[in-house]
């Protein structure tokens, strides 16, 4: 219509129409022209179009229809006359689109008649039109495109959809024995788990089904099946309540198995209220196809049961996964599972879950809770993720508690559980062992801190972050002040000093008076020693030594223990000292610990003996310059008598070497060292568990780097050969300086006896002397040979194995023993 | 002289008129001829009734005289 043509054309009209309206003497209708035209091509252009499809011959029978109903049976006549011999005319020039001028000319006289005071029913010429109907004799797109947005309002007169759709519903009974309502009214029975009149329970099959008589279209029947399905998910869920109900008293349930029985049987009396409404729902009468007009808009068909249900039937579906799930679960297990659930996108699945939990583990966390801030285990019923064991006090907090992993839920984290075993476990450590009270405070404090209260229902499901916080802070003020006690109460660094002090041999004077004092004595049988005197002994040692300043408590708890003796075992083989730990550091020195102190301090005695016997050796060689001076007049036997005495010397200075260098490193890198690093932990360690650690740690590096672990059994083996062979070296010297001094008593009598009565016998008895002491130091230069030849073996072997060990510390031993590389040069000329 | 068609349409106009004489539209021939050709050009009847309905003086007037129309040929087909 944009056409030039057109558009003139429909300006033309405007002016005509303006014109014929004011019949002013003014005459001048190009005033209002431009705002005419303006409307008119509005109007024009707007979307508005005839509701009917454009047929000819009906909208020409409908006008002539009109007239004859208006009593004007001639102007029918005439107008059909009309019409006839204008369809007739054809060629250039005739009416080419009959139908929109009748269209417009009845549009015009409706209009003229709408004055009339009778309103009569509006004509309809022909069916109403399709939006989409492609109109053959329009031209323009435009037409097209505006048909497509009208909505179209109209109505047949002669009921042809009612027609329609009445027959179509008798259709529908014929195919149907049962009524809707009817079937409507089973599906809620058998949503409730009771069997309808015709929906019934199938054991067999296991489901609600209709039975197979019945004659119903598919689709209700599929329909009516696939209600049912929430019939049998809520048999399902209502059995396993009822079940775990009845087991209750028989503590097979537990807690939280109550708490998801309560969560579920709320779940379903929700359901419950559902149903009930629909129900009285149902009774609205279900109109009948065909009959659209007269009931009431809430009336319940299979249809919109369906939709009713489709969310109860998700959240059924979901208890009854879970209730499958948990069947064999109990306490944390169980939260941990359903939690597992609960991991989904859908966000009424995740609301739904979130209410369930939160009821499911009030139970847990309210236990977690009264561990945390009481240290009280509530679990009657073994559900808590921390299982608490009948044993002594001293092992109480190794082994009185643990987690059981199987009941621990997985929204906890393995951390988090530890923690909050650890801070549970120190407040019954401090309650049972130290008989402190003072944690209380600590956890009142801590609750007020994060801002719940010691009250039962501060935390649920979904506040991890508020339970982490809750741990994180009772755990901090407990454990501090569970180190508080330990350190100042119970004195914990003392102790340790104490016993590096004395059972590591740290003080030196205190070590070497006890040696000094014990050393005879421990040389008789095992079983003759009586540990009475070693005790009095080893007072004695203490009063003698820098020991006696020491506390007396700690004193107090040094004990002489004699550790089973076998058969020629001599008194250095039982001899140990014993420190006692009493509660509650013995949770820290417990029994095993002890026995590896035990082990080190043997050690270590072994080791101070070694060095003691060589001071020994050495107090008895060093005068030998009075002996050298007896023999001086007799050339070759003092020449034996100082060869052999040279290399008894230089055998000593061998073993001094290396056992100096031997107690040098263990004392300084090995003892010293380790003390230095755990004293630094010590003071770090937040909670006892630290503590336990750190002490571990030191333990096992002492025991590593003095050769003492499970990988240098071997080296000790040839440590303790060496050993051996410096202690026999030991007796052997001092048999021999014995005997020395023996024939230099004799020589000394000899050459006194020679002065004041001279005589030939005395040159006989000086020659036979000299025969002896020659025999003698051959013997003697031979059993030195042998000692002499083990011990370079032994050190070798030493030597060769000790780069083999794992500890870096160890090479430095080696640097030390071999320091100017004479070993390595024998053994590799070898 | 007056061709076939012009005869044909003038005509075709004269039956229009009649018809819509005996429905009463009080339109002249003028403006007959000019809806005429308009329909015929696809315009939307509706939107043309509503036009003139819009336009035309109200019914309750005096009848509109058809005389006036001289001009009848004036559009082409």
């Amino acid at each position: 219509m944009d056409d030039p043509k057109t558009l003139d054309l429909v300006k033309e009209l405007v002016l005509r129409l303006l014109s014929t309206r004011s019949p002013s003497p003014s005459g001048d209708p190009s005033g209002d022209l431009p705002h005419a035209l303006r409307y008119a091509h509005r109007l024009l252009s707007s979307r508005m179009s005839p509701s009917l499809a454009p047929d000819e011959p009906a909208m020409a029978e409908s006008i002539k229809r009109q007239l004859a109903v208006s009593g004007r049976s001639a102007d029918a006549l005439a107008f059909a006359d009309l019409h006839s011999k204008l369809a007739a005319r054809s060629g250039p020039g005739s009416v080419r689109n009959r139908w929109a001028l009748l269209y417009l000319f009845k549009s015009l006289s409706d209009d003229r008649r709408r004055a009339d005071p009778i309103l009569r029913a509006p004509a309809v010429g022909g069916l109403p039109a399709l939006p989409l109907d492609p109109h053959p004799a329009r031209p323009t797109k435009k037409a097209l495109a505006s048909s497509g947005g009208v909505l179209l309002v109209s109505k047949d007169p002669e009921n042809i959809r009612e027609i329609a759709l009445r027959e179509y519903a008798d259709l529908v009974m014929e195919e149907t024995e049962v009524s809707e309502s009817a079937l409507v009214r089973d599906v809620l029975y058998a949503c409730q788990g009771i069997d309808g009149r015709y929906v019934r329970f199938d054991k067999a099959s296991d489901s609600y089904d209709l039975p197979e008589s019945l004659k119903l279209p598919r689709s209700t029947r599929t329909m009516v099946r696939r209600l049912c399905e929430l019939g049998w998910l809520f048999r399902k869920v209502r059995r396993y309540i009822t079940e775990s109900m009845s087991q209750f008293p028989a503590e097979e349930v537990g807690t939280v198995g109550q708490a998801f029985c309560s969560a579920l049987q709320d779940e379903l009396s929700d359901y419950y209220k559902l149903l009930a409404v629909l129900e009285s729902q149902s009774l609205n009468p279900i109109p009948t196809a065909g009959s659209d007009s007269g009931v009431p808009g809430n009336y319940l068909s299979l249809r919109r049961l369906v939709v009713w249900l489709a969310e109860p039937m998700v959240r059924m579906r979901l208890m009854a996964v879970l209730v499958d799930m948990c069947r064999n679960l109990r306490g944390g297990a169980m939260a941990g599972a359903i939690h597992g659930q609960a991991q989904h996108g859908d966000p009424l699945v995740q609301e739904f879950m979130g209410r369930l939990l939160r009821r499911v583990c009030s139970p847990l966390f309210e236990m977690v809770q009264s561990w945390v801030l009481e240290g009280e285990l509530e679990d009657v019923f073994a559900e808590f993720f921390i299982l608490s064991q009948p044993v002594k006090a001293e092992s109480l907090w190794q082994e009185g508690y643990r987690i059981q992993s199987v009941m621990l839920p997985s929204f906890i984290s393995p951390t988090l559980a530890q923690r909050i075993l650890r801070t549970g476990k120190s407040i019954n450590f401090l309650r049972v062992c130290c008989e402190d009270n003072g944690w209380a405070d600590a956890s009142a404090k801590a609750a007020a801190h994060v801002g719940t209260t010691t009250r039962r229902d501060g935390l649920g499901y979904g506040e991890t972050d508020a339970l982490e916080a809750l741990v994180v802070e009772a755990a901090k003020r407990i454990d501090q002040h569970l180190m508080d006690v330990i350190h100042h109460r119970y004195r914990f660094k003392d102790h340790c000093l104490a016993i590096k002090r004395y059972l590591l041999l740290g003080q030196g004077d205190f070590v070497q008076y006890l040696m000094d004092i014990v050393g005879p004595e421990l040389s008789e049988p095992a079983n003759t020693i009586s540990s009475f005197q070693l005790a009095g002994l080893l007072e004695t040692a203490i009063r003698a030594s820098n020991a006696q300043y020491d506390d007396r408590d700690i004193l107090d708890r040094l004990k002489v223990k004699m550790m089973e003796h076998g058969d020629g075992d001599r008194g250095w083989d039982v001899f140990s000292l014993e420190y006692d730990a009493r509660v509650p550091l013995d949770t820290v020195f417990t029994a095993s610990v002890m026995k590896r102190y035990l082990k080190i301090f043997n050690y270590l005695w072994k080791l101070k003996r070694v060095e003691h016997a060589l001071i020994g050796v050495w107090k008895t060689m060093k005068p030998n310059c009075i002996i050298s001076c007896s023999f001086a007049k007799e050339g070759p036997v003092k020449m034996q008598f100082v060869s052999v005495l040279r290399r008894c010397q230089v055998l000593w200075s061998e073993m001094n070497h290396f056992v100096t260098n031997f107690q040098y490193y263990i004392m300084f890198e090995v003892l010293e060292v380790s003390w230095a690093r755990f004293s630094e932990e010590m003071d770090a360690a937040k909670d006892l568990d630290d503590l336990l650690a750190a002490h571990d740690k030191y333990l096992n590096s002492i025991m590593e780097k003095s050769l003492l672990g499970e990988r240098s059994r071997d080296i000790i083996k040839t440590l303790f050969t060496l050993f051996d062979l410096i202690l026999r070296f030991r007796s052997h010297h001092d048999r021999w300086f014995e005997r020395i001094n023996e024939l230099q008593l004799r020589g000394r009598g000899k050459s006194r006896s020679k002065s004041k009565e001279p005589g030939s016998w005395v040159d006989g008895g000086r020659k036979a002397m000299i025969q002896l002491a020659r025999e003698f130091f051959r013997i003697m230069d031979e059993d030195l040979d042998t000692i002499a030849k083990e011990y370079s073996a032994s050190l070798d072997a030493f030597i060769s194995q000790l780069p083999m060990q794992q500890h870096v510390d160890l090479k430095f031993l080696l640097f030390r023993l071999d320091f100017t590389e004479y070993y390595s040069h024998l053994s590799s000329s070898k | 002289m007056e061709t076939e068609a012009a005869r044909n349409a003038k005509e075709s106009l004269e039956l229009a008129f009649q018809m819509s004489n005996i429905l009463e539209t009080g339109l002249d021939r003028h403006t007959l001829s000019l809806l005429i050709a308009l329909c015929d050009r696809g315009l939307n009847p509706e939107a043309l009734a509503a036009v003139v309905r819009e336009l035309s003086p109200p019914p309750s007037k005096e009848p509109i005289s058809y005389s006036s129309s001289s001009r009848a040929c004036l559009y082409q087909p």
